[in-house]
């Protein structure tokens, strides 16, 4: 993998990522005179929370309030001194020495760059949620959703369905009710117990009340606009033939059967962790956030000369991802030349504002646990839609002997599409520990190689072009 | 399908996509995708190599299952590839039988 050294650009910083973390990091470093390079996948500034903010295509009564936060931290961003990489894929990552090596490929060409410090700001994904009929056309993620509305103010043609647990189930029904085009029905998969929470942990409910009010809020703007909000949900299903045309769901025993042109279904964002595993970094899994997290010591370092910030290490949002992102260019330019008096200062109120952040994520993770397990799904359910491998497609090859994540990605591929196994990792390792009486810990995850990024044999030979920009 | 709001709908510039050798107007800060999602909805997006339609699901360069030709270039991460005026798209929707086993990637 390794290349010739003299073609490659050399950076003393690099980030990946230019969401909320990766933005905090890169104007901090400017700040403090260190010009780094930001890679982002994207073609503007922003990440998904952010998407767009440069030219909203939506207006702020729809998009909220909190969107403007983004348009300053774009703005501050873009007056800085960076170098800004967007449309521009980071392929594979090694360390070399103390610095690393990265793999970068923009407008169809590769090009190899070398840093001596590394940001990974790459962000959050939203976990998959498989129920039978997910790869139907017409079933899309809330997510995904949001990112049409902000990129070109796009609506639904018909009202949707909402299906799901969590806050962003919620502000995703509220902005198309602000947008005129509420959704038929919410199916909450909340389960009832989780919504008490907040009464019986009050100190994490003072914390965390921000959130709760905005989320009260939309609710009852929700109700008072007439939206059904259905709760008591323990199964659900997609039905058509080539498009989505039905949904079947469970509610207090009894199912029920409602027309559905596009189901929006949403059960929180998990961190991406293609490029922290296929570093070889340690990930444990975390059972509050129900997902694998790199593991990182007090400085947000995961090791020598690399931090992991943002929703990519933990979810914790956006704000608290622009305080990770500033928090690790301080370690950067303390671990370069040192800190001044004020910086200490400046460091120290952002680590307290971050624990107490955190002390209402707490909350927020055991309210909003991923409902409806996966070794609970039909087993037709598909697990991986790359290749298209069922539940019980997996549970054959565990019971045939799979052991762990490599072996059953070797008996049945799963995880070998395009997707590279974002879409089905996590499930197939719940359900090896669930049909195994393992830990996710124990059974752990298969292993990542590059390229990390999908790539084709044609921008693999294309050599880069070689810039001489040593800084 | 999905239409824009009103107000995005009368002040945003726009370019020419062809779309299956159509021509289709559409908002220049769009993916690829979202524009098809708009002008041509998730019928029909793309067949996946075990015979069932698909269209995409994240939006975010994570499913994959936005897949789709651009410029004669196939396999393309539609989500990630803003419009460009007179850009050619071809929905993958063979009229052949599916190979089974066959990755599209």
């Amino acid at each position: 993998m390794s290349e010739n050294s003299t073609s490659s650009q050399v950076a003393e910083v690099a980030i990946i990522g230019a969401g909320p973390s990766g933005l905090a990091a890169a104007t901090r470093l400017a700040k403090a005179g260190l010009k780094p390079v930001v890679f982002d996948l994207n073609a503007a500034p922003g990440g998904q929370v952010y998407r767009q903010v440069e030219s909203p295509q939506a207006d702020l009564r729809v998009t909220g309030i909190d969107y403007r936060l983004g348009q300053r931290v774009v703005e501050a961003f873009r007056r800085a001194r960076v170098d800004y990489r967007p449309d521009s894929r980071v392929w594979w990552v090694q360390r070399v020495d103390a610095g690393f090596e990265l793999g970068v490929l923009h407008e169809g060409r590769s090009a190899v760059w070398r840093a001596r410090r590394l940001i990974l700001c790459h962000g959050a994904m939203e976990r998959p949620f498989p129920f039978p009929g997910w790869q139907l056309p017409g079933v899309m993620t809330a997510g995904a959703a949001q990112v049409l509305l902000k990129q070109g103010g796009l609506l639904p043609e018909d009202a949707p369905i909402l299906v799901g647990s969590g806050p962003l189930i919620y502000l995703l029904g509220w902005q198309y009710l602000q947008a005129g085009r509420p959704p038929t029905c919410i199916l909450d998969l909340t389960p009832r117990h989780q919504w008490r929470l907040p009464l019986r942990q009050p100190v994490k409910a003072w914390h965390a009340r921000g959130y709760l009010f905005k989320g009260l809020k939309m609710m009852l703007a929700l109700k008072r606009a007439g939206v059904a909000i259905e709760r008591d949900i323990d199964a659900l299903e997609a039905i058509g033939d080539k498009v989505l045309e039905q949904i079947r769901y469970r509610q207090r025993g009894h199912w029920k059967q409602r027309p559905a042109s596009l189901l929006l279904s949403h059960v929180g964002v998990v961190p991406e962790t293609h490029l922290t595993r296929s570093l070889g970094l340690t990930h444990r899994w975390h059972a509050e956030q129900q997902s694998f997290l790199p593991v990182r010591d007090d400085t947000l370092s995961a090791d020598e000369n690399l931090w992991v910030v943002g929703d990519g290490a933990a979810i914790g949002g956006a704000v608290n991802a622009m305080r990770e992102g500033t928090l690790s260019a301080l370690e950067v330019i303390a671990s370069h030349h040192g800190l001044t008096k004020e910086e200490r200062h400046e460091r120290d109120g952002l680590r307290r504002e971050r624990a107490r952040d955190l002390c209402a994520r707490q909350l927020l993770d055991a309210m909003f646990l991923p409902p409806l397990n996966i070794d609970a799904m039909p087993e037709e359910t598909i697990i991986c839609r790359c290749e298209a491998l069922t539940r019980g497609d997996l549970d054959q090859a565990i019971s045939d002997g799979a052991e762990g994540p490599n072996q059953l990605k070797a008996f049945t591929r799963c995880g070998m599409g395009p997707c590279q196994g974002r879409q089905c990792s996590v499930n197939a390792t719940l359900l090896l520990s669930r049909r195994l009486a393992q830990t996710p810990d124990q059974i752990g995850q298969w292993q990542i190689r590059p390229p990390v990024q999908t790539i084709t044999l044609g921008e693999l030979a294309t050599p880069g072009v070689v810039e001489n920009r040593e800084t | 399908m999905f239409r824009r709001l009103p107000e995005t709908a009368s002040d945003s510039a726009e370019v020419t996509l062809w779309v299956d050798g159509e021509p289709r107007q559409v908002g220049a800060t769009l993916s690829v995708a979202a524009a098809l999602l708009q002008q041509h909805g998730w019928a029909e997006y793309r067949l996946h190599h075990d015979g069932t339609p698909r269209a995409p699901l994240c939006m975010m360069g994570v499913c994959h299952d936005c897949l789709i030709t651009i410029d004669g270039e196939p396999n393309r991460q539609g989500c990630l590839v803003i419009v460009k005026d007179g850009m050619r798209i071809e929905t993958q929707m063979p009229a052949a039988q599916p190979t089974p086993g066959a990755s599209t990637g």
